[in-house]
């Protein structure tokens, strides 16, 4: 019993960090900018099809096709952030709200447009294939590799945004957005970047799910609510949150699942609801 | 400015005194269309899900449905008329489902209605049929209240239902009750009606061919689930020496590939994969049928499957609709394509469109169709026709896996019979 309950908890760990790759893009975006982008989840889906199209129909190496399509969706990010966001900046949250909402219809069209509707699932690269034997039964490869990269985006994060100085500035100016640029920081350059940051972040998500996960139009609103609950869980904006949040709403879902599978759908938001009673801003919010 | 008001208000005048003496003739009942000439076409709306991990099935009955329409429309119509086709997107959601039925019928004009994947948009759209007055074929949605709810029950009539409700799922208690050695069955199911009825009428069933058997696991996926990788862990926590699953299309391509990656096949004996036999299914798990990745074990049923029966009728049928789409046909292209051909029987029998003759003329009818000889039940309008189950294998001769070793269990077997005794559809 106790090996079954850990190993669910590795399993949960897996869709944990693959949730944190998706949050940590959402609430950077807040944080920084103070934009709640829904439009998040659809660049998430761009990642998938881009490195789809390159993957599973080009016949590209996995590796290459997944780079590529992150600087493919940090591209369409930028376009997104210099076009539109710009502008919205101050207006109040219900433009973001529309402005965003109506990116997730366009992409979803778009892509149907493009791709088709049909659900496609190219194969597994050969390295990432296989098991390992973990407490007497098989654990796959793939969602290891999930788990170290999870790890490693969380690392990287902490040093970008603590050790360097587009860190500083990224933390000054969410800190407060005009003292950073009374000295000098550019402002709307450094959204940009962020932005593409985190449009990179989404895609990579995207792109990493494409040999397990089903490419179709929607995928990305699906996966939005639960980058959204992870972000409120965890506070808004903050990335520590975020890691935290992911953390809960994976373990949570694996091992309600294996522990009260007729009402599991319920208990993230269950969570969810107490956090917000007892701690509205989040359990790392300011 | 005045003169345009004239106008305007003789117009009106003349609608309402069109609608006065209509509705006498009439009545007083308002019907929607049914005033067209004999020569004008015969409308036909269909809804389908033709968008997200689910898209297959609507383009395919969308694809079935054109076929037998050209076909039709080569040979002159029905009693003369052309028929003409409105194919549109149910999204699963009940209240497109409902609103796509409205608009199809009251401002497109459609004079039948076919489709609808989701059974939840089934069970919404079927008790506004008598309000439009309209026939509704529907095509893919399983759940047994359609026909034994709403039509046995409550006498909506204007419901036909062509393809094989969830009765088929639970055609695995037929095919393994002979297998003393699996004894321990789990279920990975869609947490949906769909899922909660496929499980339990199996377990039923399973329980009275064989009250040795325990069912010792059960996880739940709703609709939008991509990382199965929980259920899958879950249940096999437990075990199992056969894993019953009904998740479809794209996302039962997930399930069983993220079971591959867990190496679930290399310790289940049997993996049940209920509407494993659907052509979008089998071409999602192609590399790995040919690679035998799934040792033999995946076996699977549908509600038609393109090599059954090997009848001239479903040899013409598989090959016209290869050579029309380049793509072999699902059971949702099958049931359209019937569907179709059904509405061509009854109003050739009945001479008129009108929604209460076609229904009567439509009973207890037997049509032959692909699938084999459909007989259309007159208690539920349930049409009643025989589907094997089979391994999942590779062969040389298609460009995708099909079921082999086929066991043919009789219709009358397994299909629920009227009265019917009520199946709990929980968790």
């Amino acid at each position: 019993m106790l090996d079954n309950l850990v190993f669910q908890g590795l399993i949960g760990l897996s869709l944990a960090m693959y949730l944190w790759l998706l949050s940590a893009g959402l609430t950077l975006v807040f944080g920084v900018a103070g934009i709640l982008n829904f439009a998040h989840g659809s660049l998430f889906m761009l990642g998938a099809y881009f490195a789809f199209t390159l993957y599973g129909k080009w016949g590209w190496a996995f590796g290459p096709s997944v780079l590529v399509s992150l600087i493919g969706v940090g591209v369409v990010g930028a376009v997104m952030e210099r076009v539109f966001f710009r502008r919205i900046y101050d207006l109040d949250l219900p433009y973001q709200l529309i402005l965003t909402f109506g990116f997730i219809l366009i992409f979803d069209d778009l892509v149907k447009m493009i791709w088709g509707g049909v659900a496609m699932i190219p194969p597994m690269p050969q390295w990432l294939d296989g098991q390992l034997v973990v407490l007497g039964r098989p654990f796959p490869v793939y969602n290891i590799f999930i788990v170290g990269l999870g790890g490693a985006v969380a690392l990287l994060l902490w040093i970008v945004l603590e050790r360097t100085w587009w860190g500083r500035t990224i933390r000054a100016s969410a800190y407060d957005r005009e003292m950073a640029s009374a000295i000098g920081v550019d402002i709307p350059r450094l959204f940009t970047s962020v932005f593409v940051f985190a449009a990179m972040l989404a895609a990579l998500g995207g792109a990493l799910g494409t040999p397990v996960r089903v490419v179709a139009p929607g995928i990305g609103t699906a996966m939005i609510i639960q980058a959204f609950v992870i972000t409120v869980i965890g506070g808004l904006g903050n990335l520590k949150g975020a890691f935290v949040g992911a953390l809960i709403v994976g373990v949570l879902t694996a091992y309600g699942i294996l522990l009260f599978p007729v009402f599991e759908l319920f208990i993230i938001f269950v969570v969810m609801a107490l956090v917000l009673m007892v701690k509205p801003e989040g359990l790392f919010g300011r | 400015m005045g003169r345009k008001i004239t106008r305007r208000a003789m117009i009106k005048g003349a609608i309402a005194g069109g609608v006065i003496v209509g509705s006498g003739l009439r009545g007083f009942k308002i019907t929607y269309g049914k005033t067209k000439s004999p020569k004008e076409p015969i409308k036909i709306g269909g809804q389908g899900a033709t968008s997200g991990a689910h898209a297959d099935y609507g383009w395919q009955m969308m694809a079935g449905a054109t076929l037998a329409i050209e076909q039709i429309n080569a040979k002159g119509g029905i009693l003369g008329r052309k028929l003409e086709l409105k194919f549109m997107d149910e999204e699963l959601k009940p209240a497109t489902a409902v609103k796509n039925a409205r608009y199809l019928v009251t401002d497109w004009g459609a004079d039948f209605l076919f489709g609808v994947d989701s059974s939840g948009s089934a069970m919404a759209v079927g008790p506004v049929l008598p309000e439009l007055d309209r026939l509704c074929f529907f095509c893919h949605a399983a759940t047994h209240r359609l026909t034994e709810e709403l039509v046995a029950e409550k006498g909506i009539k204007q419901i036909f239902r062509m393809v094989a409700p969830v009765y088929q799922d639970a055609l695995a208690a037929w095919v393994f009750k002979d297998n003393p050695e699996i004894k321990r069955w789990a279920g990975i199911n869609c947490d949906y009606e769909y899922g909660y009825v496929a499980w339990n009428l199996f377990k039923q069933n399973m329980k009275k061919f064989r009250p040795d058997v325990e069912f010792v696991a059960a996880a739940w996926a709703p609709f939008w689930t991509m990382d199965f990788s929980s259920h899958i862990s879950a249940v096999m926590a437990e075990k199992p020496d056969a894993i019953f699953a009904t998740p479809w299309a794209g996302e039962g391509v997930m399930l069983l590939r993220q079971a591959l990656l867990l190496g679930v096949f290399e310790k289940v004996q049997v993996w049940w994969q209920a509407m494993g036999g659907s052509v979008d299914l089998l071409e999602g798990i192609s590399r790995e049928v040919s690679a035998d990745k799934f040792h033999g074990k995946l076996w699977a049923t549908a509600r038609y499957i393109h090599n059954y029966p090997d009848t001239p009728e479903n040899k013409a049928f598989v090959e016209a609709f290869r050579k029309r789409w380049g793509k072999l046909p699902n059971y949702s292209a099958e049931a359209s394509y019937s569907a179709i051909y059904a509405i061509k029987a009854g109003v050739e029998k009945a001479k008129t469109t009108e929604t209460a003759k076609v229904a009567a003329a439509l009973e207890d009818m037997e049509l032959n169709t692909p699938a084999g000889v459909r007989f259309i039940r007159k208690a539920d309008h349930q049409a009643i026709y025989t589907v094997p189950a089979g391994r999942v294998v590779a062969k040389p001769e298609y460009p995708i896996p099909v079921l082999g070793d086929l066991k043919v269990v009789p219709a009358k077997e397994y299909f629920r019979n009227p009265p019917f005794e009520p199946v709990a559809a929980t968790k």
